[in-house]
């Protein structure tokens, strides 16, 4: 059937209402995947946003798209099975630092090499939210939660230099403060032809009292163009303590599925009989 | 010179001496040759070295056990005698390595020395004293050498003729030295029709290849023995049809990356063994909530743990009847044989897909390792049903900004758009969530939606869930999976001392069809032969049906399939305490 398609707008993203704390950093990084969407001229139902668990996988749930609001840490392979099987689609992968870098970070750096096409929205807010606030894997060295009561003594996961290094093809870092570069870099991360990683600052007002809008505001730097080469890239990242915002490194190179070759045709099964000569060629194999 | 019409054989050695092939080699050819063929392959957790052996049961008949006993013992050690001496039957040949030519009678069986290694090498290749190995076993037992020219012409054809001719020499060397040292002892396997109307094909190869023709596309899995043959297969023929498999980071990858493409509408599955299914455990229940369609083959082995990796048992059905947290629809089958391996992987991707919840297809080492005779495909056995998927049209009658994924219905199974139907657009979730897919913890809501998912399965029924045979026999043998092929050969053995036994083998473990088999084991004596300690078949019976107090379970956790022997004797003890028991009553 011929579908009369109008242009996208911001009310057909519309999900169901937030449960986010007023003043949370997710409102912003919605705001900010919706808008790209709508720019892109893409509709909800060619989107498919899988999700983990946690404050901000709740996204699926608030944004109108075909969205799978998963289990802890399987944002990434669920998406990756999704794309596989639909080509066609435009898969976000989203969640939180602790889903991505923590119980999921063993996804993550497959994901990084294997470079399906998906953007992959980390909203880090260096705190385990939904639990009420123990240490991440983004947490400072010395932060003080439930969990560190003496200060955390390990160092925070560098996604970006681990992402950088293994071979990402689009790496970026916003600020939800900064809705407006962070859309843009969400929208860049979209159109890109591979795995492109988008790690959004996203404050926690309510349990995370260091990494605030108003820490961000002063630590961080811009980057305006990406930097030429993934040493460079890791180098920048190392002299500001990872408090950069901007595209870091993009690598244009064909994506898993393009490599492969292979004519897709995973969601044309229909109703009916097996394929009985295809049966009766393949059973030469056992004969 | 004497006639035979079966014959039951092994090739033993060290890991990495081409046991394998050399068996498969010896096995095809009878294959062709027009009998049936049988095999069991026992090997260890490592690539080189080790004892390894290869069993072939040739009949004239149909069977589903590689046998007990040993006719025909090709040692290229020492130790493979040591270890198979006592499946040896009277009046076996043995032809080991050895320093010379020697032929002696040791005890009840006849020891044949034969320097292969040093033969062979004067023959110009010695990796073919496998080929005189198996030239020796087609003298012993008369076949036309032709029947392995064939053989050896298709195996070696792109490696050119000096390969072929050389291998061919080395047959013929094994010919003429049973000619020169064993004509004594040579009998005639008596030729059968040939039949080109069968399959030789093994458990995981069948499970492949049924999935396939249901129209999986999409198998994502971890390497794991013994169910990486499924993964290998699929790997070679999913591209042509515009599928693929994935070889992911991990086992819980494996099964996630399957809900996802599942989610995406493809037919997807992920296949594991014990410990990869012990990873997955988590993402049975993301399906079940999410109600996505799954189908995870386990190819059981022997556990808890990294247990006997390389060894057989059936020691999962709980973790596949019980496994996650929570309460979750599921459908559990289990082929009890080779063959049904094909049918019940294909109709796995109609009940994944027409109940919207995850499949389990259970196979059991000695299933999937081993090839066997089976008749060809039928390819009417298997409708492809996509179950309730919503065209466009149909998503748009319901003119609903979010479409209602988990509509209630009278059968509990909601329709269902596929990302891209435009009129479509929904939330699925891992939260318990309302029609509407967003997330509630309205406990009436919680309430109604518990009962629509796990009350669905129901009416879930393979086209053949159970095979009986005589169901009226007062004592019932019980099995699943290959354990079928034991209590045939127990039951045919029984019949002919004239003791009745009746054989109940379970293709669908969950739901159970319970009033189907209901008369096969009410106020019946039930044994169940299982390779398992707890015996797990007879407990998930127990709950139910009100098992007769004689009832028994017969079992063995070893890591090797049962013996017919070994059930023949216990099951006759069993049925002579029974009887004694009631004479004591009456």
């Amino acid at each position: 059937m011929s579908v009369e398609l109008k242009q996208p707008t911001l009310k057909d993203f519309k999900g169901d209402t937030s449960t986010w704390c007023p003043g949370c950093g997710h409102f912003s990084v919605m705001a900010g995947l919706q808008r790209a969407l709508v720019n892109l001229g893409i509709h909800p139902h060619e989107v498919i946003t899988v999700t983990g668990i946690g404050c901000s996988s709740k996204i699926s749930e608030y944004t109108r798209t075909y969205g799978f609001h998963t289990i802890h840490g399987r944002a990434l392979p669920v998406a990756q099975g999704a794309k596989m099987a639909a080509p066609e689609m435009h898969v976000i992968a989203a969640g939180g630092d602790g889903d991505g870098y923590g119980i999921g970070a063993g996804h993550f750096v497959h994901a990084v090499r294997r470079n399906i096409d998906l953007t992959y929205l980390v909203m880090d807010n260096s705190i385990y939210g939904l639990t009420k606030g123990q240490t991440s894997p983004r947490s400072q060295h010395d932060f003080v939660s439930k969990t560190t009561i003496k200060g955390n003594k390990e160092y925070p996961l560098d996604a970006l230099s681990i992402a950088i290094a293994n071979g990402a093809t689009f790496v970026a870092q916003a600020f939800s403060g900064d809705v407006k570069r962070m859309t843009e870099m969400i929208e860049k991360a979209i159109q890109h032809k591979g795995f492109s990683l988008v790690n959004i600052f996203s404050p926690c007002v309510t349990y995370n009292k260091v990494n605030t809008y108003d820490y961000y505001r002063d630590h961080l730097v811009t980057i305006d163009e990406p930097l030429s080469t993934r040493e460079e890239a890791i180098r920048v990242l190392k002299e500001h303590g990872g408090n950069v915002q901007g595209i870091l490194f993009v690598e244009e190179r064909d994506d898993f599925q393009k490599q492969l070759g292979i004519d897709w045709k995973m969601r044309d099964i229909e109703n009916g009989p097996m394929d009985e000569q295809m049966i009766r060629e393949l059973e030469k194999e056992f004969m | 010179m004497a006639s035979i019409r079966k014959l039951e054989w092994k090739v033993g050695g060290q890991q990495g001496e081409g046991i394998d092939s050399t068996g498969e080699i010896m096995t095809k050819t009878l294959f062709r040759y027009g009998y049936y063929v049988t095999t069991y392959k026992q090997f260890m957790s490592r690539i080189k070295g080790g004892h390894t052996n290869y069993k072939l049961r040739a009949t004239e008949h149909p069977t589903r056990h590689a046998g007990d006993d040993v006719d025909i013992l090709i040692a290229l050690d020492e130790e493979t005698l040591t270890v198979n001496r006592s499946e040896l039957v009277p009046g076996a040949i043995v032809i080991m390595e050895g320093k010379d030519v020697n032929i002696a009678e040791v005890e009840d069986y006849i020891l044949a020395t034969f320097p292969l290694k040093a033969i062979a090498t004067e023959l110009g290749n010695p990796l073919a004293k496998n080929m005189i190995a198996l030239g020796m076993t087609g003298a012993l037992i008369s076949l036309p050498v032709e029947e392995f020219y064939t053989f050896i012409e298709e195996q070696f054809a792109k490696k050119g003729k000096a390969v072929i001719d050389s291998n061919k020499a080395a047959v013929d060397k094994g010919y003429s030295l049973v000619q020169e040292h064993l004509k004594d002892h040579v009998k005639t396997l008596e030729a059968v029709p040939k039949n080109p109307d069968r399959l030789y094909i093994s458990g995981n190869e069948a499970t492949a290849f049924g999935s396939f023709m249901a129209g999986c596309r999409f198998l994502s899995a971890y390497p794991i023995t013994p169910a990486s043959e499924i993964m290998e297969w699929m790997s070679v023929h999913l591209p042509a049809v515009g599928g693929t498999i994935m070889q992911v980071e991990d086992e819980i990858a494996g099964i996630t990356f399957a809900i996802g493409a599942s989610f995406a509408g493809a037919r997807a599955m992920t296949s594991t063994s014990g410990p990869g299914l012990s990873l997955k455990t988590e993402a049975f229940g993301l399906a079940a909530l999410s109600e996505t369609p799954i189908v995870i083959v386990d190819s059981q082995r022997a556990g808890p743990s990294t247990g006997l990796p390389t060894k057989h048992e059936q020691s999962d059905l709980y973790h596949m009847l019980f496994g996650t947290h929570g309460e979750i629809p599921r459908i559990v089958l289990y082929p009890s044989s080779i063959e049904d391996a094909f049918y019940v992987a294909a109709e796995a991707f109609n009940l994944a897909e027409m109940y919207q919840c995850p499949v389990f297809v259970a196979l059991d080492l000695a299933l999937s390792m081993n090839r066997t005779t089976t008749p060809r495909i039928d390819a009417s056995r298997v409708v492809i049903n996509r179950g309730k998927i919503v065209t466009p049209e149909e998503a748009q009658k319901y003119g609903e900004f979010i479409f209602k994924r988990y509509r209630f219905t009278e059968d509990g199974i909601s329709p269902r758009a596929l990302p891209g139907n435009p009129y479509g657009v929904h939330t699925t979730s891992s939260n318990e969530h309302g029609e509407d897919g967003y997330i509630t913890e309205d406990p009436e809501i919680r309430t109604k939606i518990m009962q629509k998912r796990l009350g669905k399965i129901k009416t879930a029924r393979l086209s053949r869930p159970y095979y009986v045979v005589d169901g009226d026999a007062p004592v019932m043998l019980v099995g699943v999976g290959s354990v079928r092929g034991v209590i045939e050969e127990v039951k045919a053995r029984l019949a002919e001392e004239g003791i009745q036994v009746g054989g109940l083998f379970i293709q669908q473990l969950h739901p159970l069809p319970v009033e189907e088999i209901a008369p096969y084991l009410t106020d019946k004596t039930v044994i169940t032969v299982e390779n398992n300690y707890y015996g797990q078949l007879l407990n998930w019976l127990k709950i139910h049906f009100p098992i007769h107090a004689s009832s028994h379970k017969i079992t063995q956790y070893d890591g090797n399939p049962f013996k017919v022997g070994r059930v023949y004797h216990e099951v006759k003890e069993l049925i002579q305490d029974v009887r004694r028991t009631q004479a004591t009553h009456a």
